[in-house]
C-alpha cells in the first residue's frame, strides 16, 4: 500500500491515515488528560467496558451528578424564559469554576429560587384573596344599601298609607304581613363571596333545591376577570350573597360553596364597619403589592445574575458529563492505579496528543507521566476527511450515500466540480443563475452572524449547502451563457448571429429557412434559433447528444478512479481483470458512439447513427452504404465489437479462479510456517484466528463476480440512457421559462394597460421564483445527486467505511440542544 | 474565431486559474494538487460544454426556419 510516484498525495482524495493508539494515564491526571484531549478533538475512544451496564461503571455517580446539574440548569432556563430573560450570549469575565463549586452554587441558587417562588406564590394568593374580598365588600355593600333604601322607602310608603284611609287596591295581606310579632322574627344569616360565572347558574339552582327554596340569593356580575387565588388564573366571577335561616341551611350552603369553588368572605351589615373594613383591606392590598414587587425584583435580579453565566455553566456541565462518559469507557489496569484508553487518531495528530498528555501531567502535578503507544491491529480504521467550510457540504453529499472505505479514492474531490456542473446542464439560464447566486451570497456574506443563530429547518439546510449552491449558481450562469438564455430570452452577446436571410426580401425565411452566412457563432447557441420552427428539433438533437457525451466522459472518469483504487491497494487482479475489460467494454460501445457523434458534427454527414449502432450488432459484416462516416469504419466496428464481446468473459472468468489460486498458495504457506516454529504457535494461532472467517467459497466468489459483470454490462447501457435525464430536465427548464416569459410577461405587455402589466409582472416573478428557482432547483439537484450516486460512484466506490467520530468539545455544544 | 483558437483561450484561462490558485492559496503540496485538480476539472467541463455546442453548429443539417407571422 502507498501512494507511489512523483506526486504528493492529494488532499481529500484519500482519508487521513489513522492508527490505533493506547494511552495509559495515571488516575490523578486522567480527568485533565481527557479534558485536554476533548479540546483537541482528534481521538475517538473505544468503549473498553462494553459489557458493563451504565450503572456498573466507575464514574456512574459523577454522571448522575452532572445529570442533576443539567436538570437544575434546565430549571433556571425555564424560569428565565418565564421571566422573559434570554441567556446573554456574550461571555462575560470568564471565571474559572470547577465542578464541585458549580454544583454547590447551583444547589444554593436553586433552593433560593424555589424559596422565592414559594413566597411570592403565597403572597400572590393572599393578594388575590384580598382583591376578591374588596370586590365582595363593594358589591355586597351595594346590595345592602339598595335593600335598605328600598326597605325604608317601602316603610315610609306604608306609614303614609296607614295614616291615610285604606284604599281598595292595597294588598290584603300587607297588613298581616306587617303585623308580624317582632319577637317571632327570625334572625337571617347570610354568606357572601365569589363564584365563577360559568358555575353561577348551577350554583343558584343547587342552593335552591338543597334548601327547598328557603334561601334568598343575590348575584352581581363583576365586569373584569378576577385572579383566582387557588389557580392563579384570570376567571370571570360573580359576587353573591345568600340569605338563609337556620344552622342546617348554613352548613348545607357552606358545603355547596366549597363544591363550586366559591370563595367566601366575611361581611358585616353595619355600614360604618363596612367602610372601615374597606379602607383596611385597601391598605393591606397596597402594602402587599409593594412586598410582591420587591420580591419580584429580587427574583429578576437573581435570574439576571444567573443569565450572565448560564451559557458558561451549561457548557461546563455538558463538558464534565462528556468527560466522565469518556472516562467510563476506559478500563483499569491490573494495579488499579492507571486507566487504559484505546482509540483511533489520525497519524498527523501524534504530536498534539502527546503534547496534551504532557500538559495534563504537568498541570495535575502527577508524578508519573502518561504512556502513549501505537497498537497494530487488523481492524479497519475509521474514515476521516479534513474538510473546511467549503468542501464539507460536498463531502456530506458523498457521505449521505455511504462513508468511504478507509483510504478509498474519494469521489468528493470531483463532486465539487461535476455536481454543480451537471446541475447547471439541467438549469442553464444565466438570469436564474444570477438570482440563485444573489440568494446564496446573502448567506455567505452573513455567514458569521448566521452560524451562531438558530435557524429553521429549511433555512438551516440551505445555509449548510451555501457553497454548493454558490457553485451551482456560478456554473448555471456559465451554461446559461452557452444555452444563450436569460429568463429564456437570447442575447447577441458574443458577436453577430451566423444566420441571415437568403435574399433581401426575406421571402422564403418561413419556408426554407435562413442560411449560414458567417462563421459559427463563437460562444454558445446561436440566438437566431430562438422562436423559430426548427428550434426544438435542433435543441433536442444537441442536448441529447451532449448528455451522452457528458455521461460517457463521467463514467470513464469513474472507471479510471477504480484504477487508482486498485493501484493503491496493490491489487493487480483488479487492474487487469476488472479495470481493463471495463474500460474496453464501455468505450468500444459508447465511446464509439461518442466518436460517431463528433465525427458526424465535424463532417456534416447525414448518416443515421441509430442505424449504425443497431446494425453494428445485428449484421456487422454488412456494408454501411450511405451511413459510412469515415474510411475503414466497418473494420473498426468489427474490431470494437469483438473487443466488447471478449471483455465480458474477461471480466467474469479469470478473477475468481485467480483468487482461488492465491488463497490456496497463502494457505499452503501458512501450514508450512506452522510446522517450522512450534514456539510461535500462539502468535500463529492468533493470526490464524483473525483469518479464520476467511473461508474461501469458490461458488460464492464466482456468483459475486457474475453479478458484478452482469451489473456492469447492463449498467453500461442503462447508465448511458440514464444520463439522458440531463436532456429532459434541461429541455423542461427552458420550455417552462419560455412559457412564463411569453404567456405571462409578453401577454400582459400586449394589453397596453398599466394594471395588467403590473399584475403580469407579479405573476411572472412569483412563477419564476416558485416554480423555476425553487422547484426546478430542487429537481435538478436531485437528478444531479442521482447521477453522482448511481451512475458515477457505482463504477468505483465501495462506501462501506465508518466515520471518524472523535471525542471533541466543539462537536458537543450543538448536539445537545 | 475558430475552434482551435477558442480552445486555446480555454487552456490559457485554465493555466491562469491554476496559477492564481497556486499563488493565492499556497497551502502545501497536497492542497495545491487538490486545487489544481479542481481547476482542471472545471476547465475541462466548461470546455467540453462549449465544444459540444460549437461543433454541433459548425455544419448544420437544419437551419432556423422562422415561424409564421414574424
Amino acid at each position: 500500500m502507498g501512494e507511489g510516484g512523483c506526486c504528493p498525495s492529494m488532499e481529500l482524495f484519500r482519508s487521513e491515515p489513522m492508527q490505533l493508539v493506547q494511552l495509559i494515564i495515571p488516575i490523578e491526571s486522567a480527568h485533565l488528560s481527557i479534558s485536554y484531549l476533548g479540546e483537541l478533538g482528534l481521538v475517538q475512544f473505544k468503549d473498553l467496558n462494553a459489557e458493563k451496564s451504565p450503572f456498573q461503571r466507575t464514574y456512574a455517580t459523577q454522571i448522575k451528578r452532572c445529570g442533576e446539574m443539567a436538570r437544575k440548569l434546565r430549571f433556571f432556563k425555564e424560569q428565565m424564559t418565564k421571566a422573559g430573560l434570554t441567556p446573554s450570549t456574550r461571555p462575560l469575565t470568564r471565571v474559572d469554576i470547577d465542578l464541585d463549586n458549580l454544583e454547590t452554587k447551583l444547589g444554593e441558587l436553586e433552593t433560593e429560587l424555589i424559596e422565592i417562588n414559594a413566597n411570592s406564590d403565597k403572597l400572590q394568593r393572599t393578594y388575590s384573596e384580598l382583591l376578591e374580598y374588596k370586590l365582595v365588600l363593594r358589591k355586597a355593600g351595594e346590595f345592602f344599601y339598595s335593600a335598605q333604601s328600598s326597605a325604608t322607602a317601602q316603610k315610609r310608603e306604608i306609614d303614609a298609607r296607614q295614616m291615610g284611609e285604606v284604599s281598595i287596591d292595597s294588598p290584603l295581606l300587607l297588613e298581616q304581613e306587617m303585623s308580624i310579632d317582632p319577637s317571632k322574627q327570625v334572625k337571617l344569616g347570610y354568606v357572601s363571596g365569589l363564584v365563577p360565572r360559568e358555575n353561577s347558574m348551577a350554583f343558584e339552582r343547587i342552593l335552591f333545591r338543597a334548601t327547598r327554596g328557603n334561601v334568598f340569593l343575590r348575584q352581581a356580575v363583576i365586569e373584569e376577570p378576577v385572579m383566582d387565588p387557588m389557580s392563579g388564573e384570570k376567571v370571570e366571577k360573580n359576587v353573591f350573597v345568600v340569605f338563609y335561616s337556620g344552622e342546617r341551611a348554613k352548613a348545607k350552603i357552606l358545603k355547596i360553596c366549597e363544591a363550586f369553588g366559591a370563595n367566601r368572605y366575611p361581611f358585616t351589615e353595619d355600614v360604618g364597619k363596612q367602610g372601615q373594613m374597606l379602607t383596611e383591606v385597601s391598605g393591606k392590598i397596597s402594602e402587599l403589592k409593594t412586598t410582591i414587587d420587591v420580591g419580584l425584583m429580587h427574583r429578576d435580579n437573581l435570574l439576571k445574575a444567573i443569565s450572565y453565566q448560564f451559557e458558561q455553566w451549561s457548557l461546563l456541565a455538558r463538558k464534565e458529563k462528556s468527560i466522565y462518559h469518556t472516562l467510563n469507557m476506559l478500563s483499569f489496569d491490573v494495579t488499579k492505579k492507571c486507566l487504559v484508553a484505546e482509540g483511533w487518531s489520525p497519524v498527523f495528530a501524534i504530536n498534539q496528543i502527546q503534547d496534551a498528555l504532557k500538559r495534563a501531567t504537568f498541570d495535575s502535578n502527577s508524578q508519573v507521566g502518561s504512556i502513549f503507544q501505537v497498537l497494530h491491529t487488523k481492524e479497519s480504521p475509521p474514515t476521516y476527511f479534513r474538510t473546511n467550510k467549503f468542501t464539507s457540504a460536498f463531502q456530506e453529499i458523498v457521505d449521505a450515500y455511504g462513508v468511504a472505505k478507509y483510504l478509498e479514492a474519494n469521489p468528493g474531490v470531483y463532486t465539487i466540480i461535476t455536481f454543480p456542473f451537471l446541475f447547471a446542464v439541467m438549469f442553464g439560464d444565466w438570469g436564474h443563475g444570477i438570482c440563485l447566486l444573489l440568494a446564496t451570497l446573502f448567506f455567505i456574506i452573513r455567514e458569521k452572524k448566521l452560524s451562531t443563530q438558530k435557524l429553521g429547518d429549511i433555512t438551516e439546510m440551505t445555509f449548510g449547502g451555501r457553497y454548493v449552491i454558490m457553485m451551482m449558481a456560478l456554473f448555471s450562469i456559465y451554461t446559461g451563457l452557452i444555452y444563450n438564455e436569460f429568463f429564456s430570452v437570447p442575447f447577441e452577446l458574443f458577436g453577430r448571429s451566423a444566420y441571415a436571410c437568403r435574399d433581401p426580401s426575406c421571402s422564403d425565411s418561413t419556408t426554407v429557412g435562413l442560411i449560414k452566412v458567417r462563421g459559427t457563432y463563437p460562444f454558445g447557441v446561436d440566438p437566431a434559433w430562438y422562436g423559430t420552427r426548427s428550434e426544438l428539433p435542433f435543441l433536442n438533437s444537441l442536448k441529447m447528444k451532449m448528455s451522452i457525451l457528458i455521461g460517457v466522459a463521467q463514467m470513464n472518469l469513474g472507471i479510471v478512479l477504480s484504477y487508482f483504487n486498485a493501484k493503491f491497494y496493490g491489487s493487480n487482479l483488479n487492474i487487469w481483470y476488472q479495470f481493463v475489460p471495463q474500460i474496453i467494454f464501455l468505450n468500444s460501445l459508447f465511446g464509439y458512439l461518442s466518436l460517431l457523434i463528433i465525427v458526424k458534427w465535424c463532417t456534416g454527414s447525414q448518416a443515421d447513427l441509430y442505424h449504425v449502432m443497431i446494425y453494428m450488432f445485428l449484421s456487422p459484416t454488412d456494408d454501411l452504404g450511405e451511413n459510412q462516416l469515415f474510411a475503414g469504419q466497418k473494420t473498426l466496428q468489427m474490431v470494437l465489437l469483438l473487443l466488447a464481446l471478449v471483455a465480458v468473459p474477461w471480466m467474469l472468468l479469470p478473477k475468481p479462479f485467480l483468487l482461488k489460486k492465491q488463497h490456496q498458495e497463502r494457505h499452503q504457506g501458512q501450514s508450512y510456517a506452522l510446522l517450522q516454529s512450534t514456539d510461535d504457535s500462539f502468535e500463529v494461532e492468533a493470526h490464524h484466528d483473525s483469518h479464520g472467517h476467511e473461508e474461501f467459497e469458490f461458488s460464492e466468489v464466482f456468483v459475486h463476480q457474475l453479478i458484478h459483470t452482469i451489473e456492469f454490462v447492463l449498467g453500461a447501457v442503462s447508465n448511458t440512457a440514464s444520463y439522458l435525464r440531463l436532456w429532459a430536465l434541461s429541455l423542461a427548464h427552458s420550455e417552462l421559462s419560455s412559457v412564463f416569459y411569453e404567456k405571462v410577461l409578453l401577454l400582459a405587455w400586449g394589453f397596453n394597460n398599466i394594471i395588467i402589466l403590473v399584475v403580469g409582472i407579479i405573476v411572472f416573478i412569483c412563477a419564476t421564483v416558485g416554480v423555476l428557482l425553487v422547484m426546478e432547483t430542487l429537481s435538478a439537484f436531485l437528478h444531479a445527486l442521482r447521477l453522482h450516486w448511481v451512475e458515477f460512484q457505482n463504477k468505483f466506490y465501495e462506501g462501506d467505511g465508518y466515520k471518524f467520530n472523535p471525542f471533541s468539545f466543539a462537536l458537543l455544544s450543538d448536539e445537545d440542544d | 474565431m475558430g475552434f482551435l483558437i477558442t480552445t486555446l483561450i480555454f487552456i490559457v484561462a485554465g493555466v491562469i486559474a491554476s496559477l492564481l490558485a497556486r499563488i493565492c492559496c499556497n497551502k502545501g503540496p497536497s492542497a495545491n494538487l487538490f486545487h489544481l485538480t479542481l481547476v482542471i476539472t472545471a476547465t475541462v467541463c466548461c470546455w467540453m460544454m462549449w465544444a459540444i455546442v460549437y461543433l454541433a453548429q459548425m455544419k448544420p443539417l437544419i437551419v432556423p426556419i422562422l415561424s409564421e407571422g414574424e
